[in-house]
């Protein structure tokens, strides 16, 4: 039986999707057979970042309302063909799909694959119910910043409710000079209040721009960037290996750095 | 006095800032009518333990705010108390629904002996004043009780215009409270674990928060000016006790204690945990 994981924040713009095409992207190159699942019907992006979106012919909603079959709608990546996506409809909006036809579709995932991974739309309303009633864990996704994190508590609270006990946090976007500035909460500050066990801790990186305008996700990409590694060692923690966190400190001022500053001041 | 001695550095930055520790009269009023008419009767889902049996009670279904006006409300409220509570029942013990006026179908009591089997919990019984509800109940298979009125709920509803009314019995909550949570007992509420920023708890006695209190609390909520808030780590958004409200100081301190705040004639003033002494005592 497939590992049903729903990636969800409740803030929109934290990385959700970003996080979901990434760990799916290293989940699959580890040899895992893996599904992602568009849930943001009417806003849907997953398409994008994977770099898939002129392969989609039919979308989830054509398969719940029978016009096509499983197969047919799921699109199979050619550059990681362990990877197959389930597009959301974009014409449609998230009340065109009811919490039975979500979890049938999932259950129907489950059966081919190791993973589904369930990429949720922002808000707790109906798009969040139906991307989260068939998922068995949950994993997180906050930045730093106090309202990303009020709105992930309140989204843990609804999940511990609807019986998801097993949750993950990653935390994404930190920038490790602000936060020794204090300027940034820290990851020990998130999860102080937060109180669920960590995934993984993601910096800040300009290439994850880059990599979602290619419509390649950096795992994909092989880049040897801090974000990359981070999103290798989250498929792998995943699978249950224990991988040391990233040290993420500011490598020490050079001379040159020291000097400018120096006479900056003056 | 041993009071004063014990004000933590904490409090002492309050008074710095007087007009926000206390607020004026006008605002006082607002909270006050705000009071009269909040917590009579438990507009929460609520658990009570009966020869040998858990009532679960559903608030009545109203209009008001306070209450979950709708299924899905309610059904939140149930799976978030009932994950709170459960030590305080042994497995398989026989749970009578009191479903006051909701009108429930067979889904939704499914939904109910569901979230219950998961607290290892049994439905068995089903009292209720709805016609549809007691059919639907019937259908399923439980054991059902159809009254017009509850005796339970209407001793509180008779008696709540009534001065010198009890409180309920202490709820005791084990877990976090988070972000949009909110608590309403017309009591002492006790938490073991954190309250967590936007979430909040109204009680008409004492709050006790065995973790961080970062969220919103109200103690006393009738009136009642000797209640006390307490907390391992008290680090509120906003403290009522009575009339009273009071914010945390701007900058917080270094180290945390337990700490007590209570109601003097200035206002909310907060003492160390560790050899206060409440001051109707002393």
């Amino acid at each position: 039986m497939a590992r049903i994981i729903v990636v969800t924040s409740g803030k929109g713009g934290v990385g959700k999707t970003t996080s979901t095409a990434n760990i799916g992207m290293a989940l699959a190159s580890r040899g895992n057979k893996i599904v992602v699942l568009d849930a943001d019907f009417g806003l849907r992006n997953l398409d994008l970042l994977l770099g898939l979106e002129n392969r989609i012919v039919y979308t989830a909603l054509d398969v719940m309302s029978g016009e096509c079959t499983l197969e047919d709608a799921l699109v199979k990546d050619k550059r990681q063909p362990n990877l197959a996506l389930l597009p959301a409809a974009q014409n449609r909006t998230k009340d065109a799909v009811n919490t039975d036809q979500m979890k049938q579709l999932v259950t129907d995932l489950a059966q081919q694959y190791d993973y589904v991974l369930i990429d949720c739309p922002a808000g707790i309303e109906m798009g969040f119910k139906n991307a989260i009633i068939a998922a068995k864990e949950a994993v997180i996704v906050t930045t730093p910043e106090i309202s990303a994190v009020r709105d992930a508590d309140r989204v843990i609270g609804l999940l511990e409710a609807h019986s998801i006990k097993k949750i993950h946090l990653i935390v994404n976007r930190i920038r490790p000079a602000m936060v020794q500035a204090n300027n940034m909460m820290s990851v020990q500050d998130v999860q102080e209040i937060l109180a669920i066990p960590i995934l993984g801790i993601v910096p800040d990186d300009e290439r994850v721009i880059v990599s979602t305008n290619k419509g390649e996700p950096l795992v994909l990409a092989g880049s040897n960037s801090l974000a990359a590694i981070a999103y290798n060692n989250i498929a792998r923690r995943l699978e249950g290996e224990k991988v040391p966190f990233l040290t993420l400190e500011t490598p020490p001022e050079g001379l040159w750095e020291r000097m400018s500053r120096f006479f900056r001041k003056k | 006095m041993t009071v004063d001695s014990s004000i933590t550095s904490a409090l002492e930055k309050l008074p710095e800032t007087p007009e926000e520790t206390v607020l004026p009269t006008a605002m006082e009023t607002i909270t006050q009518t705000q009071t009269s008419a909040e917590s009579v009767t438990p507009l929460q889902v609520h658990l009570k333990a009966e020869s040998g049996n858990l009532l679960l009670i559903l608030p009545p279904q109203t209009e008001l705010k306070e209450g979950p006006a709708v299924w899905s409300d309610l059904w939140l409220q149930l799976k978030q108390r009932l994950s709170a509570g459960e030590k305080f029942w042994e497995p398989n013990t026989l749970v009578h629904l009191i479903a006051e006026n909701w009108l429930l179908d067979g889904r939704q009591l499914q939904e109910i002996a569901e979230a219950l089997a998961e607290s290892k919990l049994v439905l068995k019984l089903v009292q209720t004043n709805r016609r549809q509800t007691a059919v639907a109940a019937a259908a399923a298979g439980y054991s059902v009780e159809q009254e017009s009125a509850i005796a339970y709920i209407n001793q509180y509803q008779l008696t709540s215009t009534k001065p010198g009314q009890p409180f309920l019995e202490p709820l005791y909550l084990e877990t976090t409270l988070r972000s949009g949570v909110e608590i309403r007992h017309p009591g002492t509420v006790i938490v073991l674990g954190d309250v967590n920023p936007g979430s909040s708890i109204i009680a008409d006695g004492d709050i006790i928060v065995w973790g961080r209190l970062r969220g919103f609390v109200h103690a006393g909520a009738r009136g009642k000016r000797e209640c006390l808030i307490m907390a391992l780590q008290m680090e509120p958004t906003q403290l009522r006790i009575a009339d009273f409200v009071a914010r945390a100081p701007e900058n917080p301190p270094a180290q945390f204690s337990p700490e007590v705040a209570y109601v003097t004639d200035e206002g909310i003033r907060i003492a160390k945990g560790l050899g206060f002494q409440r001051p109707d005592l002393s």
